[in-house]
């Protein structure tokens, strides 16, 4: 190392740098490993949400108006979201027919997301004024009708407001899938930590944070968007 | 006992003042009601005697001390606040929501027991049911009375109230102004008290402030004496055009030039403790211009009473009306 | 079966157990020391309220092992490290909810006490705090399960905790020590939920239960 003028501590944190953070890597590996990292966490998070949702939604529409069926649901999915992520990769694993790669990984992304998704659809459906509902029902429309013309869009806000906890949730996971092959940002994570090439670590991680942080503020605007009224948000 | 003297309140950034050198005295034991259109800087006013807001000029003085003189707080102790909210506080039950100030000021548990059950029976609510109850599980105007309770608690000589009888129905308002008025009878404290509603000030205040938009002070005084002699448009105007008949319900029947009896057995009764404005709505509804006045209390007949007589009480006050 | 039970009775089982405890709880300790005084702080002010409650937001999109993997590049491998990230995962749900709670109590209910000649010390400690007391309990509650899950991950930078045997049992094949590992943690996690859920429902002023059950919940 080039001897610095400010002394020591100054040569430690020039040490650093190129240590730390080296660009020429970046730019040689952007194609070949980073954005395909990048396309591949974008994919499993959308693929999972996407079917969440495609599950989600009816359950949570034939909960809201079976109530009964709504503490057992909100049970199974609590304890689904309660066993920790990397264990439930493991778990998936272990188990015949499911074996490393991205099929543990979104089977888990998806069970986690259920309970916080069921929840919102619930409680949007819920934040329906019966008024509302009473007065559709007057003018005729047939309960398929309120459903799909006045409940569900009114149910909206709610919704997104899952969904995006639920995206971001999932973003995140999805980094610790890459230790069970599901690829993605965990990826470079994960190669960076083994290979002590702190770069590579710096790289995915950051790429994940922002991706997570843009989902959500994304998804906020959308929030805000239709729901022009101002609302604190759900803590 | 409390006087306002050229006090101006300027909010900064603002060009224009919400009170505008206000002056006017509250005399001891009295209801003194700030009344006027939104805006008139009435709530502010009453807000600045306990110092939740300053005043930008002018001082305020408590028995002849600027208020100034202790700590807002310790000020506060001293001065019983009631506001339309109520702002129970929904944590503690109602015990202790009565007992704040006296926890405050230190009084030991045995008195503070006994006042939190006198005050309860005091504004109509059985100590034994609702001493442990937490403000949730009590209608709005079972709160008000609390509400009322909890500024009373520490016996202090003031209080300030501001549309303490608001967030309730008519009905109810009503009942809690009677009460109010029984109470103030026997216990007679020194009451700034805040309504944007001439009927109420009217019924409940000794003295009357009419504020004007802009926070100016436009007259001050008895309620029967601004009914009968508005000083202003503004000041008639905003009293109501209804303004003979309001000052009729303030008098009684016992209070006019009475004829003496004449005999006639057919004419309506009105007895002696009506007002002046029911004895005008019962003749004529019945088609005569006179009755015949009964006591509540002793048989037979104290005279009679004619429309005419009841038109020259309220010609004083048309002759008010052309005041400047 | 019988080789799962045999995996809570290894040494390092219980020593990795009490790691990941310890990580847990140093973290989420030092995580409500670091996160109450600035919503404290901050909680009076609209402006620096939100900028309190927007951080808090941000900080809660970050995925946890991006924080873990953070801290390697600076503080390299190890405990310390660790706990580093796992306390900076455990204060943006404690931020927000205290935030918010103390912001939105009924400021109808602080005008009266005021009014009152309560002091600010007074209504905070007697009013504020008691009143936002459920939701303070709340945040924590989430900051502590998603500490004990995320201390799972530990593992990738030298902390130890449980998430080492889920690491062993993937690279050594061995099913047992991995599900002997993995339903640990549920089950950490769970009691974790159910613990601070029982102390949310104990700081709960009881007259905010009776209205709660009055509005229907």
């Amino acid at each position: 190392m080039s001897s610095p003028a400010g002394g020591p501590p100054l040569a430690a944190l020039q040490d650093l740098g190129p240590r730390l953070f080296d660009w020429g890597w970046v730019s040689n590996n952007l194609t070949d490993e980073i954005i395909p990292a990048l396309q591949g966490h974008i994919f499993l998070s959308f693929v999972s949400v996407t079917i969440a949702l495609l599950i989600s939604l009816p359950t949570g529409i034939l909960v809201s108006r079976y109530r009964k069926a709504y503490p057992p649901v909100t049970f199974v999915t609590g304890l689904l979201f309660s066993i920790p992520s990397l264990a439930a990769f493991a778990l998936l694993v272990s188990l015949p027919g499911i074996g490393l790669g991205w099929q543990p990984v979104v089977i888990a992304l998806v069970a986690y997301s259920l309970l916080v998704l069921i929840r919102n659809v619930v409680a949007g459906i819920d934040s329906v004024p019966e008024e509302t509902k009473d007065a559709a029902r007057g003018m005729g429309l047939t309960p398929r009708q309120i459903l799909f013309k006045v409940e569900l869009p009114l149910a909206l806000p709610v919704i997104v407001a899952g969904v995006r906890i639920a995206t971001v949730t999932i973003i995140g996971i999805a980094t610790i899938g890459a230790y069970v092959g599901g690829g993605g940002l965990g990826d470079l994570i994960f190669t960076g930590i083994s290979r002590n090439f702190p770069t590579r670590v710096i790289v995915g991680a950051v790429l994940a944070t922002l991706l997570a942080i843009i989902a959500d503020l994304l998804l906020l605007a959308v929030e805000r968007y239709l729901r022009p009224w101002a609302r604190e948000r759900r803590a | 006992m409390i006087e306002f003297r050229h006090v101006s309140k300027t909010y900064p950034g603002s060009s224009r003042p919400v009170v505008n050198d206000l002056s006017f005295e509250v005399l001891e034991g009295e209801i003194c009601v700030l009344v006027g259109p939104s805006g008139c800087g009435k709530t502010t006013s009453m807000r600045m005697v306990n110092r939740l807001i300053e005043p930008s000029e002018g001082e305020i003085l408590i028995n002849g001390e600027p208020n100034t003189k202790m700590s807002g707080t310790r000020l506060r102790r001293g001065i019983g606040y009631a506001i339309q909210q109520i702002g129970l506080f929904p944590h503690r039950t109602i015990a202790d929501n009565i007992a704040t100030v006296p926890q405050l000021l230190e009084w030991d548990k045995g008195r503070i027991a006994a006042r939190v059950d006198e005050l309860l029976e005091l504004v109509g609510l059985h100590p034994e049911q609702y001493r442990d109850r937490y403000p949730a599980e009590l209608s709005g105007g079972q709160q008000q009375r609390v509400g009322v309770a909890r500024a009373l608690a520490a016996d202090p000589p003031i209080m300030l109230m501001d549309e303490p009888f608001g967030a309730v129905d008519p009905i109810n308002r009503h009942r809690l102004q009677d009460e109010f008025l029984r109470i103030q009878g026997e216990i007679k404290k020194t009451i700034v008290f805040v309504t944007h509603d001439i009927d109420e000030a009217i019924k409940m205040g000794d003295r009357i402030a009419i504020l004007k938009e802009g926070g100016t002070l436009a007259q001050y005084d008895t309620p029967e004496n601004i009914l009968a002699t508005p000083n202003s448009e503004f000041v008639s105007s905003f009293v109501g055009a209804d303004r003979v008949l309001k000052m009729l319900s303030l008098l009684r029947v016992a209070d006019a030039e009475l004829d003496p009896p004449n005999g006639n057995g057919a004419l309506p009764r009105l007895r002696e403790q009506m007002t002046l404005r029911d004895a005008l709505s019962a003749l004529i509804g019945s088609g005569v211009e006179r009755g015949v006045v009964v006591s509540d209390t002793e048989d037979g007949v104290r005279g009679t009473l004619s429309i005419e007589a009841i038109q020259r009480l309220s010609s004083r006050a048309e002759a008010g009306q052309h005041g400047e | 079966m019988g080789e799962l039970f045999a995996v809570f009775g290894r040494d390092d089982f219980l020593s990795q157990l009490l790691v990941h405890v310890e990580l847990s709880v140093v973290a989420l300790l030092i995580g409500v020391a670091i996160a109450m005084p600035i919503a404290l702080a901050t909680f009076r002010s609209p402006f620096w309220a939100a900028v309190a409650i927007n951080t808090g937001n941000i900080g809660r999109a970050v995925p946890s092992l991006a924080i873990l993997a953070l801290v390697f590049p600076l503080l390299g491998f190890g405990f310390t490290p660790s706990l580093v990230a796992l306390t900076l995962l455990a204060i943006p749900p404690i931020l927000i909810n205290a935030s918010t709670g103390l912001s939105q109590v009924n400021p109808q209910v602080i005008d009266a006490a005021r009014g009152m000649g309560l002091s600010k010390g007074q209504i905070l400690r007697g009013i504020q705090l008691p009143i936002a007391a459920p939701v303070i309990f709340a945040g924590i509650r989430t900051s502590a399960v998603q500490v004990v899950a995320s201390a799972t991950l530990a593992t990738f930078v030298g902390g130890g905790g449980l998430g080492d045997l889920i690491v062993l049992g993937l690279q050594r094949n061995d099913p047992a020590v991995l599900v002997g590992g993995s339903l640990t943690i549920a089950v950490l996690a769970i009691i974790t939920e159910l613990t601070f859920g029982l102390l949310e429902r104990t700081f709960t002023p009881k007259g905010l239960l009776v209205a709660r059950k009055r509005r229907g919940k």
